[in-house]
């Protein structure tokens, strides 16, 4: 079975068919913060309780790499979108199932996956799409 | 924090290897270049210098500073090898300052030297799930900050574009830079795109190079002879990492003002304002980042530091000349020897000697300096 690349950032449930983001909140002073804590980022307390995350949230910004970092397998070039989640934090990741002209500044994204082979495993790893076009909302 | 500065320090000599490429030099060779040019500036024996700090990033071989130094002497002085990313360098300035004010040290080598491979610079390590999210690229990061600035402000691509036209007119005027060729905000705007909307050209180079600062305590300057003269105040030295920025992550690309805490701790520290800066050096990796860390420096309101360069007032004749050298955007970036490059560019700019580049009024000087990690540094530095 599939399995997320870094389950600390998301996690895959209904036997690996969707994916949904974690991260933590704060019991104390109420901050959520994405992907894997011990300790509050902004008050240092251990009293964290991990959440789930929504998954949409509005393009707060966006790029197209063209010259790719070293060891990046995927397409190039790839699209990367900085997105504010409706609880706060932002999450980056690749663009998908969209072209270049498409993207706008506050534009509805939601979360896609797509299977990538690391170490001769398949892993799962989370990316961005405009939201509504379909109804699972998982990349091809 | 509280700081509690002791002695007052001053920046006795500063050297500089050439920025550019150099395949026939080993690192080692090109760092004491520069050491041996501050040692001279400064009037400073080798054998009369009690700590030294080197700031590096990239890995070639173990504890290179005790081998770039050994071949002045084996005088058995502690050496510590410094790694804080981009901030490496000023960060071994940091150290020394520091080491010196709490009255350990009279006297103090800081020095940074680097190779940076040529290619997008990536933060993490090799197995990281950021490589696979493709984020990993600093470039990219820059972007995603540029669009969403441009967004905001209104900033038009053009004004972006104008601080890498200022950086190479500056560089054109100093001898030690990686990219001396001036060209125009058309060919920077139609130079290849790395990461829409950043094209090559407002991208800094990946450069060789290092820098040297030999550092003295104010009151034993005449000890070891050092030209009183031609010695700089250190007024403030400050270094910070991370702070919590409200968007619940540690991602660097989303903390665009991550220097204005070290900033208000060096106005603090300092005693002086904003208003009192004659001149400033910043982190310019790209043409964005020197937008937001003059407004993060408060020397441009927020959102208006592309109108300061439109309006030329970061030329070398306006009333905030900024990275009078050229800047990482055009001196060049080797890593390690970044921050104490924009040390040497403050010390030559407020000891009058910066040539055809020299502004008209330098009583007052900033150097700040960024790295991964959320790593700032500001000093600032008055004659």
């Amino acid at each position: 079975m599939v399995s997320s690349i870094d389950p600390e950032r998301m996690r895959l449930s209904n036997s690996g068919t969707e994916g949904v983001l974690v991260g933590f909140r704060c019991g104390d002073c109420g901050v959520r913060v994405f992907g894997p804590a011990t300790f509050c980022q902004a008050c240092t307390s251990g009293n964290l309780t991990q959440v789930e995350f929504g998954t949409t949230g509005k393009l707060f910004s966006f790029t197209v790499v063209r010259v790719p970092p070293a060891g990046w397998t995927g397409p190039v070039p790839y699209m990367l979108g900085e997105v504010e989640l409706e609880e706060g934090p932002h999450v980056l990741a690749e663009v998908v199932d969209a072209g270049e002209a498409e993207l706008a500044m506050g534009m509805s994204m939601e979360l896609s996956w797509q299977v990538v082979t690391s170490g001769g495993e398949e892993k799962a790893v989370y990316k961005w799409r405009p939201a509504g076009d379909t109804a699972d909302g998982k990349g091809e | 924090m509280p700081m509690r500065p002791g002695r007052e320090v001053m920046v006795a000599g500063v050297g500089l290897h050439p920025f550019g490429r150099f395949p026939s030099e080993d690192l080692a060779g090109m760092a004491r270049v520069s050491v041996l040019e501050a040692l001279k500036d400064a009037g400073v024996a080798w054998k009369d210098i009690p700590v030294a700090y080197f700031g590096h990033v990239y890995y070639h071989g173990m504890s290179l500073g005790e081998t770039a130094l050994s071949k002045l002497g084996l005088t058995g002085i502690p050496i510590i090898n410094v790694e804080n990313a981009c901030s490496s360098g000023s960060t071994a300035f940091w150290q020394a300052y520091w080491g010196i004010t709490s009255g350990i040290f009279d006297l103090a080598l800081a020095f940074g030297a680097e190779k940076v491979p040529s290619g997008p610079v990536t933060v993490t390590g090799e197995d990281s799930p950021e490589r696979y999210i493709g984020g990993d690229h600093m470039m990219a990061g820059y972007a995603l900050r540029m669009r969403r600035y441009m967004e905001d402000t209104g900033a038009p691509a053009t004004a972006l574009a104008q601080v890498s036209v200022k950086a190479r007119q500056n560089a054109s005027l100093n001898p030690y830079a990686h990219r001396p060729q001036t060209y125009t905000v058309e060919e920077v705007l139609n130079s290849r795109l790395v990461a829409d909307p950043l094209t090559l050209f407002q991208c800094c180079p990946t450069s060789e190079g290092a820098a040297a600062a030999v550092l003295c305590a104010e009151e034993a300057l005449d000890r070891y002879g050092v030209d009183r003269r031609r010695s700089v105040r250190i007024a403030a030295a400050c270094l910070t990492s991370g702070n919590y920025n409200g968007r619940g992550s540690d991602h660097s690309a989303f903390s665009p003002y991550r220097t204005e805490p070290a900033a208000l701790q060096a106005y603090e520290m300092s005693g002086l304002g904003p208003e009192d800066v004659d001149l400033v050096q910043v982190h310019d990796a790209a043409t964005i980042g020197e937008l937001q860390q003059l407004e993060a420096l408060h020397l441009a309101a927020f959102g208006e530091g592309w109108r300061a360069t439109v309006e030329g007032r970061t030329a070398l004749t306006g009333d905030i000349p900024t990275n009078t050298d050229g800047g990482l955007l055009a001196m060049g970036h080797p890593f390690g020897a970044t921050g104490i490059r924009m040390i040497h560019e403050t010390v030559t700019q407020l000891r009058q000697e910066a040539g055809p580049r020299q502004v008209a009024r330098a009583r007052v000087g900033v150097a700040q300096c960024s790295g991964a990690g959320d790593v700032t540094t500001v000093h600032i530095l008055t004659k």
